[in-house]
């Protein structure tokens, strides 16, 4: 399959406050090719732009610098539908929860679609296939206010509500940030699904290198503005120079493969993932044991 | 269209330009005595000479905080058209009410005599008077201490059982939480941009319209306005925050020489503005 990319972004630059005492450069030489279908993670310290970088995919910012190219529309294009720019890209903010205003979820799912001028139809068609999407029952749950859901379910609200604008490329600051470890797990099951099912192009932040390393097909590591490194999360995990020249954290698993290694076993550090080291660790059990069973002290 | 969200840049109020000049070390309680006692003299100087006096001693101390005057001149600049159009309103109307000195023109209905022309002219340079030394105080004070001076300036208040600290208390919170709520905005507005809202596209009558497409901007923020408040009254009472109770303070203010000699400084300008008999 030719990969044609959805998402490209050339020598970005943004100066907040340009020319004003308090002049901040967030985003300078960033760029990134992303192609239809795949899963995309950004991870980088607090303040290396990620949030920044975010708003110019759907044209909240315009660039000052540089290029945006949105399904091969650059979006400073005067001529741009930026509406249809907004429905393409859809983006979820960070706790997002906050945002519901209407009453009942149905309605405020119904926003997005209702706003596109949609027949009736298609909008009941939308929110239901929005609130299955994200695991709330349609027929159930469309009628419960909103105000009464726990945070978690909230959050899928306000993912179903971008969802219904049934977006090409679904973008995501920090999807998981102050949910409770099982919410987490399904939220992130959801995307994912979202992502193999619907081929949904998905574009996360991310703090969580676990969450990483499950979700990503490729990920992106910012430091002050810049993209410094991408790569598919092995490629990065499994190369230590790459992971200390760069000062980016090791998800767990890689941290015990590399204790492993630094004890004097072999390992494969491309197995990262948690069945991959599991069985490595099984693997070094079982030849002490053999080692026991055979007599020979260690 | 770069800027259509960034609401947090045009938030002047609480901004406070440290320089360390003399006119920020002046205790603030001092400082808003004789800002309100300025105040009045501008509000009652109707001469062209005093009010040209007061003009050049606003930039005087603008020079003395050594704030760029810059500052004090933007935030003129969104009182201009006000001051136009008030100007333009007296200059044809108010003839007949300040009808004395000479008649200048009359024609019709308008009738512009020597006296509406002063009041004009005067009426424009107040507004730049007051602007300029109002800027001058918020841009040298911080707002802690401001309310702080407030708070110590009502105090007298207290014995015709008025809340003054209360009082104080409400305008520091409210002060305190408008960038937070700017910021909160912000960020709504973008969120509900990205969903398809548009706020302040549509036509300038249909006003209902207009109201409901800004429902989705002001529901969460109000939500989350409540949720703050909430969440101040724990942190506050977690540090026992006692309503009504005597409460000392942690900065010690005492009153040096210069603070009484710059309200009596305030005291005598005033006098000679009001009373110098100013040829025009």
């Amino acid at each position: 399959m030719a990969m044609k990319p959805i998402l490209e972004i050339r020598d970005l630059e943004h100066v907040y406050m340009k020319n004003t005492p308090l002049e901040h450069r967030a985003l300078s030489n960033v760029n990134m090719t992303i192609n239809k279908g795949e899963c995309i993670a950004i991870i980088g310290h607090t303040g290396s732009g990620k949030s920044t970088l975010i708003q110019h995919f759907n044209g909240l910012m315009t660039p000052q610098k540089g290029t945006v190219i949105v399904d091969g529309e650059d979006v400073l294009n005067s001529k741009i539908d930026i509406k249809a720019l907004r429905r393409k890209v859809g983006l979820v903010f960070q706790n997002p929860e906050s945002q519901l205003f209407e009453r009942l979820i149905g309605d405020d799912i119904a926003y997005g679609p209702l706003k596109m001028g949609l027949p009736i139809k298609e909008v009941r068609d939308r929110v239901e296939w929005a609130m299955e999407m994200v695991g709330l029952p349609f027929d159930e749950m469309k009628d419960r206010p909103t105000y009464a859901l726990s945070g978690g379910q909230k959050r899928k609200v306000a993912l179903a509500g971008v969802l219904a604008l049934q977006p090409e490329i679904l973008v995501l600051d920090e999807p998981t940030a102050g949910l409770d470890p099982r919410s987490k797990i399904e939220l992130l099951d959801r995307i994912k699904k979202l992502n193999r099912k619907e081929n949904i192009t998905i574009i996360f932040i991310s703090h969580n290198l676990e969450e990483v390393t499950y979700m990503a097909d490729r990920l992106y590591v910012m430091a002050n503005g810049t993209n410094i490194i991408d790569g598919t999360p092995s490629e990065i995990f499994s190369n230590k120079n790459i992971l200390k020249e760069n000062n980016i954290g090791t998800p767990e698993t890689v941290e015990i493969l590399y204790l492993l290694q630094d004890a004097g076993f072999s390992i494969d550090s491309r197995q990262y993932e948690v069945d991959g080291v599991a069985n490595q660790i099984s693997s070094i059990l079982q030849y002490f044991q053999e080692v026991r069973a055979n007599g020979i002290s260690v | 269209m770069a800027s259509q969200f960034e609401l947090t840049r045009n938030i002047t109020i609480g901004q406070y330009i440290p320089t360390g000049s003399i006119i920020h070390k002046l205790d603030a309680c001092f400082k808003l005595l004789s800002f309100t006692i300025m105040l009045i003299a501008i509000a009652i100087c109707g001469t062209y000479f005093g009010n040209i006096v007061i003009l050049a001693f606003s930039i005087a101390l603008f020079m003395l905080s050594r704030i760029p005057i810059r500052y004090g001149l933007s935030g003129i600049k969104p009182a201009i058209p006000f001051v136009v159009i008030l100007a333009i309103l007296q200059l044809l109307f108010y003839g007949s009410v300040a009808s004395g000195g000479t008649v200048l023109v009359k024609s019709g209905f308008i009738l512009i005599t020597t006296d509406s022309l002063r009041l004009v002219v005067v009426s424009a340079m107040r507004f730049v008077e007051i602007i300029l030394i109002s800027s001058v105080l918020t841009l040298s004070t911080s707002t802690t201490e401001l309310t702080h001076g407030m708070e110590r300036l009502l105090k007298p208040l207290k014995y015709i059982k008025f809340p003054v600290h209360e009082f104080s208390l409400i305008i520091t919170i409210a002060i305190r939480f408008v960038p937070t709520f700017a910021m909160e905005m912000e960020k709504l507005m973008k969120a509900q941009a990205s969903r398809g809202a548009e706020f302040g596209t549509g036509q300038w009558w249909r006003i209902v319209k207009r109201t409901k497409d800004m429902f989705p901007l002001i529901i969460p923020l109000f939500n989350s306005a409540m949720e703050r408040a909430e969440d101040l009254i724990l942190a506050m009472e977690a540090r026992c925050y006692t309503p009504g109770e005597v409460r000392s303070n942690y900065k010690r203010y005492h009153i040096k020489v210069t603070d009484i000699m710059v309200l009596l400084f305030s005291i005598l300008f005033s006098i000679l503005i009001l009373f110098y008999p100013f040829p025009y």
